[in-house]
Parts: C-alpha cells; sequence; structure tokens
C-alpha cells in the first residue's frame, strides 16, 4: 500500500512536472512562432545603387550607402519587418548604373535607393519605369528628371536645382562675396547634366546681379596628369577681378585639387562649390562654401538625429549626403510595411503605390520638412542649406535668415 | 603672359612624367617589339608606394625625417619595389610568350593592366589618397617670376626628369649595359649568339623603364596631389602617344615626344578648352601615323631586296 502511495505520489510530481515544463514551452514556443510569424510574413528585398567603389564621388557613394543600411535596420526594428538591402556600384557611371539597374530588376528587389547621380536617372529612369520599380533618390536634383515624363516611377527626398541654384545665387549676390559690381565670376562646369543644368539656372541670375559670368568646362572624369593640366588651366583663367569661382560639381576630391592649384599659383578667389562637392574630410579649402540638400543633424539634439549620428559615428566625418538616402530607405521601408499591414504580400506595384501616398511629418523626418510627392515624383516642400568651410576643414551650417 | 608662363610650367611638369613613362615604352618596344599596355599602371602602383611610404614616416602631418630625405626615400623605395615588379611581370606573364605570335603578349599586357588596376581597388580601395604635399613642401617656399609662382615640387619634378633622362642616355650609349640592350633591340639572335645574355638584359630593361615610371608615379603624387587606382590608364596612353610621335624604340624621341604631348595637352587646356585638349593630343598621334609613322626621330624600317 505504502509503495503504491508512493509510486502514484511520484507519478503525479512527474506528470505535474511535465505539464510545467512542456506547456509551458508549448505556450512560449506559440509565442515565438506567433511572434516570428509577424515578424517573417512582412520579408521582401531592397536595392541601392550608388557610386560607392569606383568613380569620382566615393566618400558621398560610402555616406550613402552606410546611412541606407542604418535606415533598413531602424526599420526593420521598428516595424518589425524583415527586409534586406542589396548594393550594387555605379561609379556615377551611366552606363554602369543602368546594368546595374537590370541586375536590380532581375532580382526580387521591390524598390530601388537612388541613384545617386542625375545623369544616372537620365539613364535608369525608363528602365525601371519599364519594369514597374520605384526608385528613390536622395541626391538626383537636375530638374528635367521629373519634368519631362520618361521617368514616372521616380521619387527624390530633396528639392531639385531649380532650388539650389538660385539659392546658392541669391546668397552669392546678397553677401557680396563676387566683390564689385562689375568683377568677373568664373562658373565651371564638368560636362556633366547635373552640373550643366546648375550652370544654366545660375549664370543668367548672376549676371543680372550686375557681373560679368566667364563660362568654362572641363572633363570631370579626367585623371592625374590630364586632370591637372585641366584645372591648372582653369586657375591660370582666374585674374585679379575674379573674386569667386563657382564649382557645381560633381567630384569633391577634384574641387579639393582645384582649390590645391589655386593656392599654389597664388590665386586668392573663393570657392563655392554645390552638393556634389561637400565631402567633409575631402574638400576642405578655407573660406569655401558648399551648399546642399540635407541639413547637418550633429548640431541637432532631437531623439530622431541622435540615433542616426550614433548609429554612423563608427564610419567616421560624413557630409549632408546621408540624410536625404537615410531618408530616401525609410520611404521604401515604411512603404513596404504599410503593404504589409495591409495584408497584402509586398510587390513592386503595391509599393510603387505606396510610395506616392507617403506622408511623414517634419518631426518624423531629419530633413526637417514633411515627406510628401507631388504627382511627378518631385518633393513637395523645399529646402536648402549652406555650409561655410573654416580653418581645419570644419563644416559650419550658415543660418538660413 | 603669367597664362602663358603658367601654362609652360604646368606642361612642362606633366610633359617630363609623359616622358619618363614613354621611355619605358620606348624601351621594352626595342628590345621585345612588344607595346607593354600595363606601364601605365606600373606608374599608378609607383604612386601608391610612394603615398604609403609618406604615410608610414608621419605624413602629411607629422613627419619623423626631413620633408627633402622623405622625397628622396619615396623615389627611390618606389623605383625599386615598382622595378621588381616590372621585372615580375616580364619573367611570368611576357618570356613564356616571346616566341608566339605577336597578339598574344599584347593581349596579355592589356591583362595586367587590368589586373594592376582591379588589385590596388581591391586592396587599398577606390576612395582617392591626397598626398597633401603643400603640407611638408609648402607653397611659400615657391620661386616667383613675372607674377607666376613656381612651386618647389615643380621644379623638383623637372630636375629628377632631366636628370633621369639624361642617365639614361648615359647609360645607353656609354655602357657595357647599354650595348648589350642596343644589340638586343638590333637582332636578339645574334646577340645571343654573340654571348649576350638576353634574358638579363631584357629583365634590367624592364627593371629601368618600370623603376622611371615607379619614380614618375611619385612625382604625379607630389605635384597633382589626389591619386587613384585609374590614374595610370589614360596616362599610360599618353605616354604611348608620346612614344610613338617621337619614334617607338627611339629614347630621345620618348623624351621630345613626352614633351610635346605635356606642353601640346597644356596649351590646348589654357588657350582653347580643356574639352578638346585630348582631341588634338591624339589627333596628332593619327597624324604622326600618317605622315611620319616612323615618329620624328625614328628611323623608316629597312626593306630588303
Amino acid at each position: 500500500m505504502k509503495v503504491r502511495r508512493i509510486f502514484a505520489g511520484t507519478l503525479g510530481v512527474m506528470a505535474l512536472a511535465s505539464v510545467t515544463v512542456f506547456g509551458g514551452t508549448s505556450s512560449a514556443h506559440v509565442a515565438k512562432v506567433a511572434g516570428a510569424k509577424i515578424a517573417s510574413t512582412c520579408s521582401a528585398s531592397i536595392a541601392i545603387e550608388a557610386p560607392f567603389s569606383t568613380g569620382p564621388a566615393i566618400p558621398l557613394g560610402l555616406e550613402q550607402l552606410h546611412f541606407a543600411e542604418l535606415a533598413v535596420a531602424q526599420a526593420n526594428k521598428a516595424n518589425g519587418t524583415n527586409i534586406t538591402l542589396g548594393q550594387d556600384n555605379t561609379g556615377l557611371v551611366p552606363a554602369t548604373a543602368v546594368s546595374a539597374a537590370r541586375s536590380i530588376i532581375a532580382s526580387s528587389a521591390v524598390a530601388m535607393i537612388g541613384p545617386a547621380g542625375s545623369q544616372e536617372v537620365e539613364a535608369v529612369g525608363p528602365v525601371i519605369a519599364k519594369a514597374g520599380l520605384a526608385a528613390i533618390s536622395g541626391s538626383a536634383t537636375l530638374p528635367a528628371l521629373t519634368t519631362d515624363g520618361k521617368n514616372p516611377t521616380f521619387f527624390r527626398v530633396v528639392p531639385d536645382d531649380d532650388v539650389q541654384g538660385p539659392r546658392d545665387a541669391a546668397y552669392i549676390l546678397a553677401h557680396g562675396l563676387a566683390g564689385a559690381k562689375g568683377s568677373t565670376i568664373l562658373i565651371v562646369d564638368d560636362e556633366e547634366a547635373y552640373s550643366e543644368g546648375l550652370v544654366a539656372v545660375m549664370t543668367p541670375l548672376l549676371k543680372a546681379g550686375g557681373y560679368t559670368v566667364n563660362h568654362q568646362s572641363y572633363n570631370g572624369a579626367d585623371t592625374g596628369a590630364t586632370l591637372q593640366s585641366d584645372l591648372s588651366s582653369l586657375a591660370s583663367k582666374v585674374t585679379s577681378s575674379t573674386h569667386i569661382v563657382v564649382i557645381p560639381w560633381q567630384s569633391a576630391g577634384n574641387a579639393q585639387q582645384f582649390g590645391k592649384t589655386l593656392e599654389q599659383q597664388g590665386k586668392k578667389a573663393i570657392l563655392f562649390g554645390t552638393d556634389g562637392t561637400n565631402a567633409p574630410g575631402t574638400f576642405i579649402i578655407p573660406g569655401s562654401y558648399s551648399s546642399n540638400f540635407g541639413p547637418d543633424i550633429s548640431q541637432t539634439k532631437t531623439a530622431l538625429d541622435e540615433s542616426i549620428v550614433k548609429g554612423v559615428a563608427k564610419y567616421g566625418p560624413y557630409g549632408p549626403f546621408g540624410v536625404p538616402t537615410w531618408q530616401a530607405t525609410t520611404v521604401a521601408m515604411d512603404a513596404i510595411a504599410s503593404v504589409c499591414k495591409s495584408g497584402a504580400t509586398p510587390t513592386r506595384a503595391n509599393v510603387l503605390a505606396a510610395i506616392k501616398k507617403t506622408d511623414i511629418p517634419a518631426s518624423q523626418s531629419p530633413e526637417g520638412v514633411p515627406i510628401q510627392f507631388k504627382a511627378d515624383g518631385d518633393l513637395k516642400a523645399q529646402a536648402g542649406f549652406l555650409f561655410k568651410i573654416e580653418a581645419g576643414g570644419k563644416y559650419v551650417e550658415i543660418p538660413d535668415k | 603672359m603669367q597664362i602663358f608662363i603658367q601654362t609652360l610650367v604646368s606642361g612642362l611638369v606633366v610633359g617630363c612624367l609623359y616622358a619618363l613613362i614613354a621611355l619605358g615604352y620606348t624601351m621594352v618596344y626595342g628590345v621585345l617589339k612588344l607595346l607593354n599596355f600595363a606601364h601605365g599602371d606600373l606608374y599608378m602602383v609607383g604612386a601608391f608606394v610612394g603615398y604609403y611610404v609618406m604615410r608610414w614616416f608621419g605624413g602629411p602631418s607629422a613627419l619623423v625625417i626631413p620633408a627633402p630625405l622623405l622625397v628622396v626615400l619615396m623615389m627611390l623605395i618606389a623605383g625599386l619595389g615598382v622595378g621588381a615588379l616590372g621585372m615580375g611581370i616580364e619573367r611570368f606573364a611576357y618570356r613564356p610568350l616571346r616566341n608566339a605570335p605577336r597578339i598574344a603578349p599584347l593581349i596579355t599586357a592589356l591583362g595586367i593592366s587590368f589586373i594592376l588596376e582591379d588589385s590596388v581597388l581591391l586592396l587599398f580601395g577606390g576612395y582617392p589618397r591626397d598626398y597633401s604635399a603643400s603640407d611638408y613642401l609648402p607653397f611659400s617656399g615657391s620661386i616667383h617670376i613675372d607674377g607666376v609662382n613656381i612651386w618647389s615640387v615643380q621644379i623638383i619634378v623637372v630636375a629628377v626628369s632631366v636628370v633621369m633622362m639624361f642617365g639614361l642616355r648615359e647609360l645607353v650609349n656609354r655602357t657595357l649595359f647599354g650595348k648589350s640592350m642596343r644589340a638586343v633591340a638590333s637582332d636578339r639572335e645574334a646577340a645571343e649568339m654573340l654571348g649576350i645574355n638576353v634574358n638579363r638584359t631584357i629583365a634590367l630593361t624592364f627593371f629601368i623603364g618600370s623603376a622611371m615610371a615607379g619614380v614618375a608615379g611619385v612625382m604625379s603624387g607630389l605635384a597633382f596631389g589626389q591619386i587613384t587606382n585609374v590614374i595610370g590608364f589614360l596616362a599610360g596612353l599618353k605616354a604611348f602617344t608620346a612614344a610613338v610621335v617621337g619614334g617607338i624604340g627611339s629614347i630621345p624621341g620618348a623624351m621630345i615626344g613626352g614633351l610635346v604631348i605635356g606642353l601640346c595637352e597644356s596649351f590646348s587646356s589654357s588657350y582653347i578648352s580643356s574639352q578638346y585638349s585630348d582631341l588634338i593630343v591624339f589627333a596628332l598621334l593619327i597624324a604622326t601615323m600618317l605622315l611620319r609613322p616612323q615618329g620624328v626621330f625614328g628611323r623608316p624600317p629597312l626593306q630588303k631586296v
């Protein structure tokens, strides 16, 4: 009798333990499975095109890549999604960008970040439009990209050159950077669509301000000794009546080399670059200016800005190219998440439709402006930022008055 | 007048660099009848070697040795290193093809060019490196002529190039090795029959040509600042043009050809437009091929009857 009671008691304890262990595990397992289902039902891939390993704008390309990677990680965590980021280098070369776009189209990517350069979008836009693939750029600013009708699936989270060019020209005129009226302003393009577009916008405004504009060109793709011949000849055209040289170039390295050439020749003109030259650590000629469409978020104290700054701190100095790319990536990530929330599987078509309806308030954007698109893919809000380069290569944002 | 002098200085600097690279082209063509299209990339490798030597000694802003010594070491190490690399390329890529049809080593040379470019890209990335020479060889040390600043680095480039070119001329004309080189260039088989070590002569020719390209790479970094893995391609093409214009196989021709091309590029950039400088340089190549295919200093090929 006693043995049976002990045996029954032992069995009872074992049964109780089993229920506790396996029952608990089951519910945890169920919970885990349930959780896994939430995360894994929203799986997709996107890809970034940027000049991060070849070409004249590697610092910009790497910056864009790092900020895009951060945006994917942060959005996946916030939205509970499982979206992966592929990457393709373009070197800022249109033909390479088209090859990269074709490989992205052949993959399962439902959206693309980039391309970086306007000349690349001109080449890639019609190709991705045929595939119904949305592309969101944080840096391609040529106005015609959204007005010529050839790139219906292209979006940008930055204002176009019709904003940057006039703002820069107005700043030069308002602050007397070009010297007395009648002086000469040298403006040089690098024979790319972006640069030529800005020159076309700025030249009449500077002339209307009472200045003589000397427009020169050089091949921005030149390297080594040939590049130096180009820059040396440009520098020799800077005379005593030239107080400023406007350089809307895509290469910060070339801008730096030009600045050094001017210094070597004893020329004192101010260099005024646009967003393509904006690269702390690369273009660091003191007294120069460089405009951009992205702010310096290291100086603001919002939680979002701080999280971004912390996330990219390990990569060293960066310019304002990263923030718009972060924003572009977040637009794509949020669009995919919204498709999933509606119960659908992300496809290129429904992600494109969701991107068109993007509505991010200014308080949730590190750009400080609401992110909404017009029907042509342009950003509704218009903002621009200007930086002066101080001694030691420090970029100081000039407040917008 | 200022623009003229500035353009002249710039053209001489660039021309000297093209001349140094062109000499390598012409020497190798002389002994092997091979157009070594990888030669421009040896110049690029030299630039990178010089850059990392500079960094090793604390440059650009915290040098641990005097700047003149640094420059000498950069040139010496780059010259020896790239010279050795050139010898290695000859030994393993070109020597096995010495009796193959001429197209084979030509294509191999193109392949070596891509290998060198992509190796540097993989090892060091595509990010431009800046010699920042003005940090240790400041602009304040410039000579001023009629309002034009001539930087000490520009003087160094021209002076070193002239010394190297004349040194090479003396080596070729007055030394036993020079005689061997000329003999091999004239008739390889006969030279071998006369007891000349053809393999060693060719290897040393490659060493000298590559070393000169390596030193030119260092000087380009000092003078121009930025270097990337793609600076060798266009420089190599221009140097090839210089060698052809001067007379492929002719050492004085390569020197003069390099200076002509450099000055042509510089003056057309300044007085016409930099958009047309490449057009003009390569038009000169075509004109030379049409009007005087053997080049200015070259000899027309003998016709045996």
